[in-house]
């Protein structure tokens, strides 16, 4: 039977200006109707600009915009809402104090006489729940739900108000990989349903598992366009087309450090910890070596006891069970959210740097110019004005800076907590080398994240933490085996190695021993 | 012995709860403002303003009715340049507080001196008639026989249903904790944020009426921090309905043993009385209730 293929949204010509630079510029392409299309690019790309004109919060300059085939003109994402567009923001739109229910209705609630209906509210969304396999408790409040369970607020959200293209800004940023596989299987009967999917990633390899059609946007331009209808995207072209050159792989070359003696290797140790904190256990037990020259990864899924390590190393808890000790070494950090415990955004970059450094108590203008200029070329930070704040500065390029005044500290012991999320490609390849560089001047690195991939790649040791205690540790030898096994198995293969499985399934509590 | 007595019984009881009234209204207003992101602390002003203009409007056209409604539309005119201010050219919420309850103070001085040709009151008037219905019947027909203290009983429910049962209340809500979820979904946060206001100036002008109405007459500086005392009773009621109508119990037991006080005739200083609501307010937030959570974006100018 021949099938049309009716298109759900077309973007014709779309320009878009902030002052002088092009966030979109003559952007032409379709979108199917019943298809998962994802949008590629780095940072500062336009996608999200695009999707923002999509969603009616900013207005093209020029070209313009059908929906289903019809001439459309918004004004207010309100207008978007009304011709069945949905958008799950990256970063979400929820009220913390209210509950799940509560944040679903706002704007469109059900009413009997002057009251909401919260029954049949209820009965509504319940339905919407098991439909979709959603999974979450409508009476909870946001304040007291995990990160995976208020995306699955928005989500609802949108099915709530009939949505037929769901629009989807870095949906997976957040999401442990077991969540993401949840997503996907969400996104899956989304699909089947008859829904169209705009799906917005940094993430490689989730394109070629779920995407119908992909577009990839550069420098506010629509640069290359694919079917993705067999799963046999080339990821090679992919990234090249993202960024505009061959993405250089990190160096991951690591060198061997001969140490005097063993005992100098050593420098933080946490022997049996147990640490309640508002009368909850949040580690039970956990034993951690970090030694001198080597990166010692930690995968979990988050709010397993990680960022209470990171207190304890740190010295912020004090509170604790179990012997903490640290051999006299200098300690730095580069936390996970840079925004609220890395940087100081209405700061320049000097000024950012300088409030850790050992200086005189004046500070001039010239000596702030001087490390700004100094800190952007050495790291590679990409910033137009070196007297703008680190607020007009791209995720990457923050990240940078971060890690600029940490590394340049020259601590002995190392900490990274998640260190590339939210990083474009180019920023990820750099700051991976810079992490294998602090490894190889011999420094204890712990690196933190639930980015797989990232931790196979540069860690020399990577423990599993589940439930405030490490699951499980494998050491170089197992992870060599793997790396080797991944070079003979065919990149497109979607199965997991044994290994990976095996993390995999240590992260949400189950030994395969 | 006697003092002990006179404190446990009904009449002082009926007096808690009669003095209860301009507290409670002064607080469910200053809550509907609060619950919509802005902090009003004006409420002394407009409970200030609204006595005033009760009393002028009263004398000058013989008629409390008349007063009544000339004193809510001052209010209400007065919250609507509160809000140009706070909400249409977002100022800093206390500042402008600060200065509308600066600004009143002056203007009900000078007109007192000007209209009244005293600097201290006004000539007595009538007020606003009791309530005869519960008449004779004890301890009830006290409490019972002022309209403004019914309607506060009444309140208790109103502000609840309102604010946790309505689409109206969940989008006020929504607009004091986070204003830019609330217009992603279009709800128009503005409009909501001035409603409240309007809300807590006709409900301040209540409490200010009911003074002036229980005086019979307005005197200067007669509020004596009642605002301010109402808001202190929003915060350890925890922005919610029932628990500030407990917490403005606490304060109006207090009014009550300080009047109890001084018809009794004690030695007992009555200044230390009167100092123990704001003593009384920084120890239960210290020690009893702890961290009191107010709307998110309370007092944040969007």
């Amino acid at each position: 039977m021949h099938c049309l293929k009716m298109t759900a949204v077309e973007f014709i010509n779309i320009t878009k200006k902030f002052g002088s630079f092009f966030a979109n510029r003559d952007i032409s392409f379709s979108v199917e109707k019943n298809t998962v299309h994802c949008i590629l690019g780095e940072n500062g790309a336009g996608k999200t600009t695009l999707m923002k004109i999509l969603f009616g919060m900013y207005r093209q300059d020029s070209g313009s915009l059908k929906i289903s085939g019809e001439d459309i003109r918004f004004n207010s994402p309100h207008d978007a809402i009304a011709k069945g567009i949905g958008m799950v923001h990256q970063h979400f739109m929820l009220i913390d104090d209210f509950t799940v229910m509560e944040n679903i209705i706002l704007g469109n609630e059900i009413t009997k006489g002057i009251r909401i209906d919260f029954d049949k509210t209820a009965g509504i969304l319940n339905e919407l729940i098991s439909t979709y396999s959603l999974n979450l408790d409508i009476n909870k409040k946001i304040s007291e739900i995990s990160i995976s369970a208020q995306q699955k607020t928005e989500i609802l959200k949108l099915l709530f108000r009939n949505s037929d293209i769901l629009i989807f800004d870095e949906p997976t940023a957040v999401l442990s990989p077991a969540e993401t596989d949840e997503f996907f299987k969400i996104i899956g009967k989304f699909k089947s349903s008859g829904k169209t999917i705009i799906f917005i990633t940094h993430k490689l390899n989730e394109v070629r598992k779920i995407s119908d059609k992909v577009s990839v946007l550069r420098r506010g331009m629509l640069v290359y366009e694919s079917s993705n209808e067999n799963r046999n995207l080339d990821l090679n072209i992919l990234s090249q087309a993202i960024v505009g050159e061959t993405v250089v792989k990190a160096n991951t070359e690591k060198a061997d450090i001969v140490f005097p003696g063993n005992d100098g290797r050593n420098a933080i140790s946490l022997r049996n910890i147990f640490l309640k904190k508002d009368n909850v256990s949040r580690l039970k037990g956990l034993n951690l070596d970090l030694y001198k020259g080597e990166i010692h990864g930690i995968c979990g899924v988050e709010g397993n006891g990680q960022n209470e390590i990171i207190d304890i190393i740190t010295g912020l808890e004090t509170e604790f069970e179990g012997e903490f000790s640290n051999p006299g070494c200098s300690i730095s950090l580069v936390p996970d959210d840079r925004l609220k415990k890395g940087m100081i955004s209405e700061f320049t970059i000097g000024e950012n740097i300088i409030l850790k450094k050992k200086s005189s108590n004046f500070i001039s203008e010239r000596l702030l110019d001087r490390i700004s200029t100094e800190t952007a070329e050495k790291y590679d930070v990409r910033v137009s004005d070196i007297k703008s704040n680190l607020s007009s500065l791209s995720g990457g390029n923050q990240q940078k800076v971060i890690f600029a005044r940490e590394t340049e500290l020259e601590s002995d012991v190392m900490i990274f907590s998640h260190p590339t999320r939210g990083v474009d490609i180019n920023a990820t390849v750099f700051i991976h080398s810079k992490i294998i560089e602090q490894r190889n001047k011999g420094k204890a690195v712990l690196l933190i994240s639930s980015d797989l991939d990232e931790l196979f790649a540069l860690s020399d040791k990577i423990s599993v933490i589940y439930n405030g205690a490490i699951a499980g540790t494998f050491g170089s030898e197992e992870l060599s085996n793997f790396r080797n096994e991944e070079l003979i198995r065919k990149s497109d293969e979607s199965t997991g190695s044994p290994l990976s499985d095996k993390i995999g399934k240590l992260m949400i509590g189950i030994k395969t021993e | 012995m006697e003092l002990i007595s006179s404190v446990i019984s009904l009449t002082f009881l009926a007096q808690v709860l009669r003095l209860m009234t301009p507290y409670y209204l002064g607080a469910s207003g200053a809550n509907f403002s609060e619950r919509g992101g802005v902090i009003n602390i004006a409420i002394e002003g407009f409970m200030n303003l609204a006595a005033f203009s009760f009393v002028l409007f009263s004398i000058l056209t013989g008629n409390v009715t008349a007063g009544f409604i000339c004193a809510v539309l001052i209010n209400l005119l007065f919250s609507l340049f509160f809000s140009y201010f706070t909400v249409k050219l977002k100022i800093n919420q206390i500042v402008t507080g600060v200065g509308f309850n600066l600004l009143i103070a002056g203007l009900t001085k000078f007109l007192l001196v000007y209209i009244f040709n005293s600097s201290s009151n006004t000539e007595r008037f009538e007020g606003i008639p009791d309530l005869e219905i519960f008449k004779g019947i004890p301890f009830a027909g006290t409490v019972l026989s002022d309209y403004m203290t019914i309607f506060c009983f009444a309140l208790i429910f109103i502000s609840g249903f309102v604010l946790f049962r309505t689409k109206y209340g969940l989008r006020l809500r929504s607009a004091g904790e986070n204003p830019y979820a609330a217009e992603s979904l279009g709800v128009n946060v503005r409009l909501y944020k001035l409603s409240g206001i309007l809300i807590s100036g006709f409900l301040s002008s209540l409490a200010g009426i009911w003074l002036a109405s229980n005086q019979n007459s307005y005197s200067d500086g007669m509020i004596a921090g009642r605002g301010y005392i109402a808001l202190a009773a929003m915060i350890i009621g925890k922005w919610k309905p029932v628990n500030i109508f407990f917490a403005c119990l606490i304060f109006s037991a207090f009014e009550a043993l300080e009047i109890t006080l001084q018809i009794s005739g004690t030695d007992f200083p009555t200044q230390l009385i009167q100092m123990l609501p704001y003593l009384i307010t920084v120890l239960v937030l210290v020690g009893f209730i702890g961290k009191t959570k107010p709307p998110a974006a309370d007092g944040v100018p969007y």
